[in-house]
């Protein structure tokens, strides 16, 4: 389960928006419109109309990252100390503020927007400009959030399943969003070289430092499954649905293990 | 909505009527659900933290065996599939899944070795279907796990006799994953009694690798 583990905290790193983050318990607060959300979208489990589509992306990715994705992680692993990788981890999350800070606000969670300010203020001072995280010891445990999310609160159903070329696992509604979310950082509108130059090395070094704590867990999924484009498609929508309520869990919507009565007659 | 006996429909009824007598919300926590898998854990406890690592995975195997419902796991994988087997197949599937799920919950579970995992609560989706919840006691200081909440899903029959039959962290469960797989697997494999065949061959590469 360390596997599931990595995987749901991981998985947004595989589409591109790398920053892993573990759940936090959150308060209760009223949730119907996110419960509501989500349940919706699970009413059809695991719909993937373009399954076909899907798989050929799927193809392509899983071949760049067995050639370039693989080969960098581990490099990159040779060549830092954990902490450092840690370190770095950090620094990427810290400078994904903006983009937390704006959804947290649209979902109108203004108890977290007060985190995530709080976070990036003391993260970006006493952190060694966010390589550190000592908010996490204060008491302010990091989160995420994304446009994809928002929209969920706002009661747009996923759409179906998607798998992007480079991008990966996500669906319509997600990669609309992380589209989105593009704009809403503000090295996106700056347009000189340097800024260029900025944006591509922190999207190289998001995905290389997204996908290397993922090297021994996603090669253990590969070895086990049956369909590995199915297992990562289960695990991509279990572990969405979980973001999408902020780990504040509702085991309703859960498939029924079998038919009890039918299930009875085994017995 | 499933359906349910008469006599379950009674032993609900009445639940709900205690519900709302003494204003319980509809997802209780359940004591004996807990209760159980605690027992569980305990008896993980010392073979976790066996430093004979071959000896750890047997010791886990053993404990998956006499608690984990491979059958009733075994069917839900299957989805809407299970009711198109032929007999011959049903005999051959069984054996073959619970041999493929055993090796996942070995690997899975030997990666909390040397852990102590309690208990902290449970909802009830039914009266016959609990999830407990449980995390790491003392996990290592700065762990990304430290708060990974750990489900166990427990199933009751009219007995009241318990097994497990799902596991999963932070809302990501293992049944459901196979389940993905399994009937994807069929379905692209034409369906019916011939996925099924196809489904059957891979897991006997599988385990036999």
């Amino acid at each position: 389960m360390r596997v599931f583990a990595f995987i749901a905290a991981s998985c947004l790193a595989l589409t591109g928006a790398a920053n892993a983050q573990i759940t936090g318990t959150g308060d209760a607060e009223d949730l119907a419109a996110e419960i509501e959300a989500s349940s919706a979208a699970a009413s059809v489990p695991e719909a993937d109309p373009w399954e076909g589509f899907n798989r050929k992306m799927f193809a392509l990715n899983d071949g760049l990252d067995r050639n370039v994705m693989v080969p960098a992680a581990k490099a990159y692993r040779a060549v830092t100390h954990k902490k450092q990788r840690k370190g770095v981890r950090n620094f990427l999350a810290n400078l994904r503020t903006p983009v937390v800070l704006v959804n947290d606000l649209l979902q109108g969670e203004f108890g977290r927007a007060g985190d995530t300010l709080g976070r990036f203020v003391i993260n970006s001072t006493i952190g060694f400009g966010g390589m550190g995280d000592p908010a996490e010891r204060l008491g302010i445990a990091q989160h995420s959030e994304d446009f994809g999310q928002t929209l969920a609160v706002w009661g747009v159903n996923s759409g179906p399943y998607l798998v992007l070329p480079f991008l990966g696992p996500t669906t319509v509604r997600d990669g609309f969003g992380s589209a989105v979310d593009m704009t809403a950082d503000p090295a996106f509108w700056i347009t000189t070289d340097p800024a260029t130059y900025y944006r591509l090395s922190r999207g190289g070094m998001n995905v290389i430092s997204g996908r290397e704590p993922l090297l021994e867990p996603l090669d253990s999924i590969r070895a086990d499954s049956l369909d590995y484009y199915a297992s990562i498609r289960s695990f991509y929508l279990q572990s969405r649905k979980r973001e999408i309520t902020n780990g504040r869990t509702n085991f309703e919507d859960l498939p029924d293990i079998g038919d009890f009565e039918e299930f009875d007659e085994l017995d | 909505m499933r359906t349910l006996t008469r006599r379950s429909s009674l032993r609900l009824a009445a639940a709900s009527l205690a519900a709302v007598a003494f204003a319980i919300g509809p997802a209780a926590a359940d004591d004996a659900a807990e209760a159980y898998v605690q027992g569980i854990l305990d008896e993980a406890a010392p073979v976790l933290s066996n430093s004979d690592h071959e000896a750890m995975l047997d010791g886990i195997e053993g404990i998956v065996d006499k608690y984990v419902d491979m059958r009733r796991i075994g069917r839900f994988v299957l989805g809407q599939y299970a009711r198109q087997m032929t007999e011959a197949q049903e005999a051959e599937y069984y054996p073959l899944f619970e041999r493929y799920a055993k090796m996942i919950y070995r690997k899975t579970l030997a990666d909390y070795a040397g852990g102590k995992i309690v208990v902290t609560g449970s909802v009830d989706r039914s009266e016959r279907d609990i999830i407990v919840n449980s995390k790491l006691a003392n996990p290592e200081p700065g762990s990304a796990f430290a708060n990974t909440v750990i489900h166990w899903r427990v199933y009751r029959d009219r007995d009241g006799g318990q097994t497990v039959v799902d596991a999963g962290a932070d809302n990501v469960w293992l049944a459901i994953e196979q389940r993905s797989q399994f009937s994807s697997i069929i379905a692209n494999n034409g369906g019916g009694e011939k996925g099924v065949a196809a489904l059957i061959a891979e897991l006997r590469t599988r385990v036999n690798s």
